[in-house]
């Protein structure tokens, strides 16, 4: 399994460029501890460690939901290719061990491509920094912990959704509940709920009489990440054959509303169609609404958790919001194989256009529903007619710069080092320049919006150029390829 | 008088993926109306061919004409103007069979789309199957929808890439049946297949490749020579080059 992800990987890209990943990320984190006097002056390291476990959890959450995904390959005719993940029918292995073999398989992989070259990078450090080396191998140790706990949350609740709907809803409302008593109310110490946390805290530099207590918590991690993981093997069934669908022509109706798009018509009536009857239209909702909740809660945490003085307003959202629309794309570029698209007159450029306008149709919606709904929490709707422009045109650039990057193998290329690299110089300048200036409009007003009105004009022209130089781009690619 | 454009033309084509040869120099004059057969053992560049003549891929070296249309500065023309099956019967999971001969036929521009779907959902007798959505369609199925949208907007030519595979004997003289009648009025079609009996019965010329290399050419008599059919004949020809 582990060399069917990787040359899947590097068949988009090449071997060389795939194997650059683990070195930018090892340059990234050197570059990160070499500045860290700097950081330090304005953040705690206790606090330092806070958010990177929580990203670090997060990220588990966000790439262990193979009860989804295990059961999306087995689901879909998968075209020119073809996983290991559906041999089962065939060959005498259960789903069970499929399943297993899938998180072993890509823990290992995350692991070996992010954890381990992060760590790397701050041993490196350790001639510049004088770091211990203890202390970094303690760090990684408790980031693994926390990531697996992610991973195995994420496995644990996403293969609830294959046995029952229901179950599922209640599993997410009690994580929720659990993380929502832990943090808003306080009730549970952030560092319980995280035990590789809780480890963290209770090693050196922050505690150094604490090692019985530490192994605890190692211990209490190591069970949670057992438990969860054995209870999602547990719960995945050898279901041989899929849920057969039989439904009306829906279709037709599509395309008749979408018909004012002309060519892009029935393209964008069949993305509708695949995108209902695929199921993924939640999870991608979820995927959509989880990093603006997740972003919601980190202004709250910084602002009365830390007790920051940071001036979140709309016009902040408003930037930020847009730059999650990559997940988004990323998933309608999942939904089905191309692969007979390449026997009709259709190129790629024309279905990455298709997409772009099936993302704009299905989340600015829900982006301006949560922009108007913060600016209300937060009683701040006086600057709502700048902040909706300025997620419009963040939210297309980032789209259509993702696009225009990588195609219809959007997380596949993000794998390849040099489109990762430009894709972060792209969207990280105009993201920190929308931030500093947002943050500043209480203060020069004028200024502030003469920078902002600057920033999105550029973002504006730039996305002209981009979605311009689709055809030339991806014009001569192959579907499937 | 003027010299007859060959429907397929292909000029010293190669085709590497990296240090593998796929095809190496092949060259092939193929006339309108000719039922062409194309054969050759497992990987030996078939498939590679009829992808590089639809458009589907670009060659390396060389150049290809299809009805006189360049197959690599126009690939929308050729395949706008044939009609393809490709060698997985994979058409799209989440549509049904009925919604994906709307979809070919919207995306082909054809005429009474609606017609032509009914005549094709008939031939195929996928009418039972109108609403269920392609993933939960048997393979022989799958293999029906994939033909009847290569047919829908009436080509005059046809690449086809093992079309008879997965379809039961009473479809495979159907569509032998058709192809032949296709043919016979002016069609042309170019075809990949293993099934040499089918074959032996559809086509005019034949050609054999092996390791990218074309190592027999002429019509099925020739290509038969002395021998008893064209699975003796072409298990000879294959031996002897290795």
């Amino acid at each position: 399994m582990l060399k069917e992800e990787f040359r899947m990987h590097t068949s988009y890209s090449s071997r060389w460029m795939f194997l650059t990943f683990p070195i930018l990320v090892l340059l990234f984190s050197f570059g990160i501890a070499y500045t860290s006097e700097q950081i330090f002056q304005n953040t705690s390291l206790h606090d330092m460690m806070l958010m990177m476990h929580i990203s670090v959890f997060i990220y588990g959450l966000s790439v262990g939901a193979f009860g989804f995904l295990g059961n999306q390959y087995q689901e879909r005719s998968a075209g020119y290719r073809n996983y290991l993940v559906t041999q089962p029918s065939t060959l005498p292995m259960s789903f069970k061990s499929t399943f297993f073999g899938m998180y072993l398989r890509d823990g290992v992989f995350y692991v070996l491509l992010l954890l381990v070259p992060m760590a790397g990078g701050l041993f490196l450090s350790i001639p510049l920094t004088g770091f211990r080396a203890l202390s970094i191998l303690s760090l990684f140790i408790t980031a693994l912990l926390t990531f697996f706990l992610g991973m195995s949350l994420s496995f644990f609740v996403s293969t609830i959704y294959i046995r029952s709907r229901v179950a599922f809803g209640a599993a997410c409302a009690a994580v929720a509940g659990v993380f929502a008593v832990g943090t808003v109310a306080k009730l549970v110490p952030l560092d319980v709920l995280l035990p590789g946390l809780g480890m963290q805290y209770r090693l050196s530099p922050f505690a150094f009489s604490s090692g019985v207590e530490a192994l605890g918590f190692g211990g209490a991690a190591i069970l949670l990440i057992i438990l969860l993981t054995a209870g999602a093997v547990l719960l995945v069934e050898d279901r041989f054959e899929s849920r057969h669908v039989e439904t009306d022509d829906e279709l037709i109706t599509q395309d008749r509303r979408f018909s004012g798009f002309k060519r892009y018509g029935t393209l964008l009536a069949k993305e509708v169609v695949d995108l209902r009857r695929s199921g993924l239209i939640t999870r991608m909702a979820f995927t959509y609404v989880i990093p603006l909740l997740f972003l919601a809660f980190t202004a709250w945490f910084i602002r009365n958790g830390l007790a920051l003085p940071v001036g979140f307003n709309t016009v902040f959202y408003g930037g930020m919001v847009g730059f999650f629309g990559v997940t988004f794309y990323g998933w309608l570029n999942n939904i089905d194989h191309t692969d007979y698209l390449s026997t009709l007159p259709l190129t790629v450029p024309q279905m990455i256009k298709t997409k772009l306008l099936a993302y704009t149709l299905l989340t600015s919606w829900m982006s301006v529903i949560f922009l108007v709904a913060i600016a209300l929490v937060n009683n701040d709707l006086r600057l709502m007619w700048l902040a909706i422009p300025v997620m419009i045109i963040v939210s297309t650039y980032i789209v259509v710069m993702t696009a225009y990057l990588t195609g219809l193998r959007t997380n596949s290329f993000f794998f390849d080092p040099g489109v990762l690299v430009r894709f972060t110089v792209l969207s990280m300048f105009p993201d920190l320049g929308l931030t500093i200036l947002a943050f500043t409009i209480d203060r020069y007003f004028a200024y502030a919006l003469a920078g902002i009105a600057l920033v999105v004009g550029a973002l504006g022209i730039s996305t002209y150029f981009f979605y311009r130089g689709l055809d030339k781009k991806w014009g001569m690619t192959d579907f499937g390829a | 008088m003027g010299r007859i454009v060959p429907a397929i033309h292909v000029e010293n084509v190669g085709k590497r993926f990296g240090d593998f040869t796929a095809l190496d120099g092949i060259s092939l004059d193929i006339d309108a109306g000719e039922f062409f057969g194309f054969f050759g053992p497992n990987g030996a560049g078939k498939t590679t061919l009829l992808k590089i003549l639809t458009g589907q891929l670009r060659p390396t070296s060389g150049s290809a004409s299809v009805l006189g249309i360049d197959v690599t500065k126009e690939p929308l023309k050729v395949k706008a103007a044939t009609g393809i099956v490709p060698e997985v019967e994979s058409p799209p999971s989440y549509l049904t069979a009925y919604e994906y001969l709307y979809f070919v036929s919207r995306v082909r521009k054809v005429d009474g789309g609606e017609k032509r779907i009914a005549k094709w959902m008939e031939f195929f007798d996928l009418d039972d199957s109108r609403g269920t959505i392609c993933k939960d369609l048997s393979k022989g199925n799958r293999q029906k929808l994939m033909i009847a949208g290569a047919l829908i907007h009436e080509p005059r030519m046809l690449f086809l890439d093992e079309p008879f595979i997965n379809l039961d004997p009473i479809f495979q003289r159907k569509l032998k049946v058709y192809l032949k009648e296709y043919s016979d009025g002016g069609g042309t079609v170019f075809m990949c297949s293993h099934l040499l009996e089918i074959a032996e019965k559809l086509c005019d010329n034949v050609a054999v490749i092996n390791k990218g290399h074309i190592i027999a050419r002429g019509s099925l008599a020739e290509v038969r020579g002395k021998h008893p059919d064209l699975e003796h004949a072409f298990l000879d020809i294959v031996e002897g080059d290795a």
